[in-house]
């Protein structure tokens, strides 16, 4: 029987929420316990195994041969595309984007679509926002716009909007908005509810309210925003708490994050207040970073033209679909790639990450480990603070390893070239 | 050439102000990335005669590897589409294409300053929360050796120290951090004040004030960490950023700031921003005369100017409320991060006019504060870039400094309404020398920072160096440098990026009592969201420097 082993302070990826106190208990190479006990945790880590098959069309192959097919199809292609997942350490991540250089190929985080509408509006008017910890600290009133972190961000109220301990905020008030089936939490001190097609309205109606601009006669529906505005003005430190990840209604035309996002920028006249983007699973946040800081732009790039271009509109994965790349690279897991489709089928393809021997039509597979499972590195929680991640199962192969194969060897001047 | 490998310059004007040579025709020997005192015969040689020979530049004070960098790059793609910054074709090594603008991407940020002649650079504000994401872009940063100042004077658990009166305990909290977050030295921004922002209070605007109903005050805090750094001995003495930038009468604030430390080693920076005169809402007018003077007058007091130049900038800072104001009088963009526990990061992009009153009057005040300089080492050239300019303006300020007549052309071109107080309007003669700029760019520089084997060119030294085609157009001469060696690599030959190194990590690690790492234990799990065990960053590249 082997030996069991207990890490501490392991990171979760689960959820953006990146919280960093697990314990974890690791005994003949699986994952045998966690604490404390977190669906999303418990969903993210599972017992630790991961498949580890190298493939070339679906048979078996070495690392070697699976490298000098990868570089064949991505060499050859006139359009090549890389989607970068975000279950894979910053490190890897930033070798998937220096891939993306050396090819000239388009490069796009394999979210960017569920993130576009917060980036696009901090692109145009910046944001006010704080890291997590502000919001434990000092938030002493807290709006859920149309979300309730229970379900998707677990522990996003005990560990930071509603923690016991605080250093200034000794009371909390919280506020819950609902629109349409997007429903904020119960319980809260006002809760508001709105129709889909209201909610920008409403949202006009409270930004007025907080610029102290004359509104008139206010119809029925928006008293309430009235009264969430007013509310909010009596708060010291005001945390506006919005899922970033979640296209609803109006969230799916970027309408809702921009009035979000103005909102929370005018409140800080009367008072201060900060937005809290709640994103999803994996390390999304650090792809974007790492894109931000090799190339200038958090999403969409292509570097065809020898230096890195934004395309704006369409994400990677839209274009993949529409037949936008004659070759693609997906760094990551497959399965983050749920939209995808049949698309690995059509276009030749690489896939390293987790589980690429099981994406169907992949014409070459490395499996790797996942980031902060297998595979230690940095990963970024929902506020843009970089974590450590551990290698909790070890022994697995790394993407950053792989995808390092992979550059070095794109580096390398095809035979009979000038080069 | 690579590193390890010999070289000879040979029949350079050598301006190394350090060792006392002021455009001396002589040979610099390099061997193993260090100068050496000779080479043998049929040593490579490189023929640099004419040419005017200078250590690499040091820039002591940046905002080019942190996360509040990536949050402005995020603001401008349209400057970065308008800047494509294609791989550099080197001779040796792979490279890599990036964006410019005022805040360029990471790879583009070395290249240039390579391209600048300048091969070693700090971060100058970095929250300790976000110091692994500043070594990662600082991975990203090939060319020139760096570092982070580690931000402190706001954060929670030294304003409890401080509150309690244990000194000595703050000290050794400084010391951890340093050591913790992997970052070179102490810097202070509006001490308290940003701590202000995140309450009712907002900001201090005298060093007597209570910070958010506490018993601390701006003085005590800059007291405490000037102190905390004197007695750790560390190379570079505390970095202060003073309350009130930009601010009309402000100098009064920043001299009694200067007056509070008397006698005790301390470094402002971008000193500019911090000398006006006026009231607030009644006029702005220059008051670099009696800061600089005062300046001159103390020799434990070093600054740098924080120059502004026309054209684009991005403001960058933890100075939050600053930057607050700065939105709501600009109506520009504007970014805030409150960072928990810690500090704060305020952006917006901005442009100095001519044709703007407080530009005008900036840009006079930086040139004043240059040219009524009595002592160039304690006098540093930075523009705060990109808060007053890019880096890449750096040989237009060295012309300005050095050519009365493109300074008065330029200056003739202002309204002389906005220079009010300003001894620029009064006619100021003074040129720089070749020596001098040799001083404030990179002698003076390395030699407040503490790096004994930078910014001189004596046996031992690291073998960065700078070699310059002479040229009448003084800009056009700094911004082209015809060779550079950094740590022994020939990195631009003929004008152009060759080689691209990876460059070393400056920080420290000094010692502390250990009982601090309890009391910090405990103060994290009662409010911190990173563990404790989590918040040190690991597995730095290159050895801490040593403190003597």
């Amino acid at each position: 029987m082997s030996a069991e082993r207990v890490l501490h302070s392991v990171t979760c990826l689960g959820c953006g929420c990146g919280c960093d106190d697990l314990t974890v208990r690791v005994r003949g190479g699986r994952i045998a316990g966690l604490a404390p006990p977190c669906p999303l945790a418990q969903r993210w880590f599972g017992d630790g195994t991961v498949p580890q098959a190298i493939s070339i069309a679906g048979r078996p192959a070495t690392l070697g041969h699976a490298i000098e097919a990868a570089v064949s199809v991505l060499r050859t292609a006139n359009r090549p595309m890389v989607i970068i997942a975000p279950d894979l350490t910053t490190e890897a991540q930033r070798t998937a984007i220096a891939v993306a250089d050396v090819l000239r190929a388009e490069a796009d985080g394999a979210t960017s679509d569920s993130a576009a509408a917060g980036i696009l509006a901090a692109q145009r008017r910046g944001r006010a926002a704080a890291t997590l910890g502000e919001i434990r600290n000092r938030a002493d009133v807290v709006l859920f716009w149309a979300v309730d972190p229970t379900a998707r961000y677990p522990r996003y109220l005990e560990r930071y909007a509603a923690a016991a301990s605080a250093t200034h905020a000794d009371r909390r008030a919280l506020l819950a908005v609902s629109v349409g089936e997007d429903r904020g939490p119960a319980g809260a001190e006002i809760e508001a509810d709105f129709a889909p097609d209201e909610e920008v309205d409403a949202l006009a109606v409270m930004l007025a309210t907080v610029r102290g601009r004359p509104l008139g006669e206010v119809a029925p529906p928006f008293q309430r925003a009235v009264a969430l505005a007013e509310r909010l003005l009596r708060g010291r430190y005001v945390a506006i708490v919005h899922d970033a990840e979640e296209a609803g209604p109006a969230g799916g035309d970027g309408q809702r994050t921009e009035s979000l996002v103005a909102l929370a920028q005018a409140l800080n006249g009367p008072t201060r207040a900060a937005l809290s983007s709640l994103r999803a699973g994996g390390n999304r946040s650090g792809a974007e970073a790492a894109l931000t800081w090799q190339t200038g732009y958090p999403m969409r790039v292509s570097f065809r033209d020898g230096s890195p271009r934004s395309r704006p509109g369409r994400s990677g994965l839209d274009r993949l679909s529409a037949g936008g790349a004659d070759a693609v690279l997906i760094a990551g897991s497959a399965g983050a790639l749920a939209d995808l489709g049949p698309v690995p089928g059509r276009v030749p393809s690489v896939v390293v990450g987790p589980g690429a021997s099981r994406v169907s039509g992949a014409g070459v597979a490395i499996d790797t480990g996942v980031a902060g499972i297998h595979e230690a590195g940095t990963g970024y929680r929902m506020d843009d603070v970089p974590l450590p991640l551990t290698a909790v199962v070890e022994g697995v192969r790394t993407a950053v390893e792989t995808l390092s194969l992979l550059l070095g060897a794109l580096r390398v001047p095809p035979r009979g070239s000038d080069g | 050439m690579g590193e390890g490998a010999r070289l000879r310059l040979v029949g350079g004007t050598l301006h190394d102000p350090a060792n006392g040579v002021d455009g001396e025709e002589r040979d610099v020997c390099i061997a193993d990335g260090r100068i050496v005192a000779s080479l043998p015969a049929g040593a490579p040689t490189l023929d640099a005669r004419g040419m005017v020979v200078m250590p690499g530049g040091v820039d002591i004070h940046a905002h080019f590897a942190s996360s509040s960098c990536n949050h402005a790059r995020r603001l401008i793609p349209d400057e970065h589409a308008a800047d494509p910054a294609p791989a550099p074709a080197l001779s040796e090594g792979e490279s890599r294409s990036g964006s410019g603008g005022t805040v360029p991407s990471t790879f583009t940020t070395g290249y240039r300053y390579a391209g600048l002649g300048y091969t070693t650079a700090f971060d100058a504000a970095v929250a300790p929360l976000l110091a692994r994401h500043s070594h990662a872009e600082l991975d990203d940063t090939p060319c020139v050796d760096g570092g982070i100042f580690a931000l402190m004077g706001n954060d929670e658990y030294l304003l409890r120290q401080i509150e309690r009166g244990e000194r000595d305990r703050a000290r050794d909290y400084a010391a951890w951090l340093l050591g913790a977050v992997g970052a070179y030295a102490v810097k202070i921004v509006n001490p308290g004040g940003v701590e202000a922002w995140k309450t009712g209070q907002r900001n201090v605007t005298g060093l007597d004030d209570e910070v958010s109903g506490r018993q601390v005050t701006p003085r005590a805090i800059l007291e405490t960490l000037t102190d905390a750094a004197n007695r750790l001995g560390l190379p570079h003495p505390v970095h202060i950023h003073c309350n009130n930038l930009g601010v009309a009468g402000n100098a009064a604030t920043t001299l009694a700031s200067m007056e509070t430390l008397a006698s005790r080693r301390a470094h402002f920076t971008h000193l500019q921003f911090h000398c006006y005169g006026g009231e607030p809402g009644k006029g702005w007018s220059s008051a670099a005369a009696p800061v600089i003077e005062y300046v001159n007058a103390h020799p434990e007091v070093s600054v740098d100017v924080g120059q502004v130049m026309f054209g684009p900038a991005m403001t960058i800072t933890a100075d939050a409320p600053v930057e607050y104001l700065l939105h709501k009088s600009s109506g520009r963009r504007w970014t805030n991060i409150d960072i928990e526990l810690e500090s704060g990061c305020g952006i917006v992009p901005l442009a100095y006019k001519e044709k703007a009153a407080v530009s005008a009057l900036q840009w006079a005040v930086g040139l004043e504060l240059f040219l009524l300089s009595q002592d160039p080492w304690r006098v540093v050239l930075s523009t705060d870039h990109p808060n007053g300019g890019s880096f890449l303006s750096y040989p237009a300020l060295i012309q300005l400094l050095m050519d009365r007549a493109v300074r008065d052309d330029r200056l003739a071109q202002l309204n002389p309404r906005f220079l009010a107080g300003s001894a620029l309007a009064d006619g100021l003669a003074r040129e720089y020398t070749l020596n001098e700029i040799a001083i404030v760019t990179r002698a003076g520089p390395a030699r407040l920072l503490g790096l004994r084997d930078k910014g001189h060119l004596g046996v031992g030294a690291d073998a960065d160096v700078t070699v310059y085609s002479r040229d009448p157009d003084i800009a056009k001469m700094f911004s082209t440098p015809r060779y550079v060696v950094k740590g022994g690599t020939l990195i631009v030959e003929e004008g152009q990026l060759r080689r691209a190194p990876a460059g070393k990590r400056l920080r420290l690690a000094p010692g502390y009592d250990d009982a601090i790492v309890r009391d910090l234990r405990k103060h994290f799990e009662a409010y911190s969201t990173v563990s404790f065990d989590n918040y040190p960053v690991r597995g730095l590249r290159d050895a801490p420097v040593g403190i003597p």
